[in-house]
C-alpha cells in the first residue's frame, strides 16, 4: 500500500508538471469571439494601413475615424501618428507609409519626419 | 538438486517486487495531467495575446472585411485581399463571404451614414467582378456618381390613426341670468401644407461647405417670408431655426451647418412635409480641388 501511495504521489506531481506545460506552453487555450483591441500588434497595424488606404481612396476622414474606433484606441490621431512614425522608422513599405502619412495629415498630425512621404497633387 | 535450481533461476513464485507500483503511476499521471490541463485551460488560462483575425467576433470580422475591401479599392491587389480574407477563416468561399458581410451591413443601420454606404459599395465593387452576388446588390445601387448617397427604401405613407380630440362645446347653463349669447371661438386647423418645396440644389464650394441654405418665399416666388420655422433632424438630434435672422441675406433666408458624414431631414413643421430624401453631408472636391462638404440650397414657396 505504501508503495502504491508513493508511486501515485510521484506520478501525480510529474503529471501536474506535464499538464501545465501542455496547457500553458504547447497547447495554450485559444480565444475566439475576441474584440479588435486584442489583436496582435502586427494585425492592428495591418488594419490601420487598410483604413488609411481606404481614406486615400475615398477621402472620407470621418468614416476612417469611425472605423479606427473598432480598435478601441483612446486617441486615434495620436495613435495614427505613432504608427506612421514607427513605419517610417522601420523603413516599412513606402505605399503603406504614404497612406498612413495622408491619414495622419488629414488628422492634422503631419510631423517633419512625414514630410518626404506626403502626397502632393500638382496643379 | 532443488537448492541448485533455485540459485540458477528465481522461481515464478519468488519474483522480487518492483520498487514502484504500475497502477499507482498510471493513476497518478492521469490525475495529474488531467487536473493540470483543466487548471491551465479553464481556471487560469494564459492571458489573451497575439490574437489573430480569425479569432475575432463576427461583427469585428465584418469590420475587418470592410477594411480589406476599402484597401482593395485603393490598391486593386486582389491576391493580397484574398490572402487577408483567408486569414479570417470565414466559412466557405472567402469572396462570397464578402458578399454575405455586405448583405448583413446593408440590412442594418450601418448604411445610414454616407461612410457606411460608401464602404458597402466598396465591398460590392470587390465581389461583383468576381461573379459573386449578395442581397446588397438589390438594396443598394452601385452608382453613386451623382446620387445623393442615400438608400432608397419604399416606406408606406404613414396614415393618421389618432382620432382628433373632441372640441370644446359650450354647455348651456340652465338658469342663465342673461340671454346674452355665448360667443364660442372654434379654432380652425391651419392648413398642413401651406408651403411647397420647390427644389434642392446641391453644390460643393469651400465658402458654403456643409451648409444647408433655406430660402422661403411667398407665393409670388420673389418676396422672402421671414419668421418661418425650419426644422432639421439627424440621427440623435434636432434643431429648429427661423428665416429672416440674417436680414443681409434676405428676409426669407436661413442656414444650418451640417456635420460631415451625417444625414439630415429637413422640413417646415406644420407647413411643409419633410424632404423625401435626407440631405447627406458627404465630402466633396470643389472645382479648385479643395476638400469640402457638400452643401444644399433648399427653396420653399407658399402655396398661392
Amino acid at each position: 500500500m505504501v508503495r502504491f501511495l508513493v508511486s501515485l504521489t510521484i506520478a501525480l506531481v510529474v503529471g501536474l508538471g506535464i499538464g501545465l506545460y501542455l496547457g500553458w506552453v504547447q497547447f495554450p487555450a485559444k480565444y475566439t469571439d475576441s474584440t479588435a483591441d486584442r489583436l496582435a500588434q502586427r494585425f492592428k497595424d495591418e488594419y490601420t494601413v487598410m483604413i488609411a488606404n481606404g481614406y486615400l481612396a475615398d477621402g472620407d476622414l470621418n468614416g476612417a475615424l469611425e472605423r479606427m474606433r473598432t480598435l478601441n484606441v483612446e486617441n486615434v490621431p495620436a495613435y495614427i501618428q505613432d504608427t506612421t512614425e514607427r513605419y517610417i522608422t522601420n523603413s516599412s513599405s513606402v505605399n503603406d507609409i504614404r497612406a498612413l502619412v495622408a491619414f495622419s495629415s488629414g488628422l492634422g498630425r503631419l510631423t517633419p519626419i512625414m514630410e518626404p512621404y506626403r502626397i502632393v497633387s500638382l496643379p | 538438486m532443488t537448492e541448485r535450481m533455485s540459485a540458477e533461476a528465481p522461481s515464478r513464485y519468488h519474483r522480487p517486487r518492483r520498487p514502484f507500483s504500475i497502477a499507482g503511476i498510471l493513476i497518478g499521471l492521469a490525475l495529474g495531467i488531467g487536473g493540470a490541463l483543466f487548471f491551465a485551460w479553464t481556471v487560469a488560462p494564459i492571458e489573451e495575446s497575439d490574437t489573430e483575425p480569425w479569432q475575432l467576433n463576427a461583427s469585428t470580422k465584418d469590420q475587418y472585411v470592410v477594411a480589406i475591401a476599402l484597401n482593395y479599392a485603393n490598391d486593386n491587389d486582389l491576391g493580397t485581399a484574398i490572402n487577408r480574407l483567408v486569414s479570417l477563416q470565414l466559412p466557405g468561399d472567402p469572396i462570397q463571404a464578402v458578399a454575405d458581410a455586405a448583405c448583413r451591413l446593408a440590412t442594418t443601420g450601418y448604411v445610414n451614414s454616407s461612410s457606411g454606404l460608401s464602404a458597402v459599395r466598396s465591398m460590392m465593387r470587390f465581389y461583383q467582378p468576381q461573379g459573386r452576388t449578395g442581397c446588397a446588390d438589390s438594396l443598394i445601387s452601385l452608382d453613386d456618381g451623382q446620387g445623393s448617397g442615400v438608400v432608397m427604401i419604399d416606406v408606406p405613407t404613414p396614415t393618421q390613426t389618432l382620432t382628433p380630440p373632441p372640441s370644446k362645446t359650450p354647455t348651456q347653463v340652465a338658469a342663465a341670468p342673461t340671454a346674452t349669447p355665448i360667443l364660442v371661438v372654434v379654432p380652425t386647423i391651419p392648413p398642413q401644407n401651406d408651403f411647397d418645396m420647390v427644389g434642392v440644389t446641391p453644390s460643393c464650394t469651400a465658402e458654403t461647405s456643409g451648409l444647408i441654405v433655406v430660402q422661403v418665399y411667398e407665393a409670388d416666388a420673389s418676396t422672402g417670408s421671414p419668421g418661418q420655422e425650419i426644422r432639421v433632424r439627424w440621427d440623435d438630434g434636432e434643431s429648429r431655426f427661423f428665416t429672416g435672422l440674417k436680414p443681409e441675406m434676405g428676409s426669407g433666408y436661413a442656414d444650418f451647418e451640417m456635420e460631415s458624414g451625417k444625414d439630415y431631414i429637413l422640413d417646415m413643421p406644420g407647413h411643409a412635409d419633410p424632404l423625401s430624401q435626407p440631405l447627406s453631408a458627404s465630402p466633396c472636391n470643389t472645382p479648385t480641388g479643395e476638400r469640402a462638404v457638400i452643401s444644399y440650397r433648399v427653396v420653399f414657396r407658399a402655396i398661392g
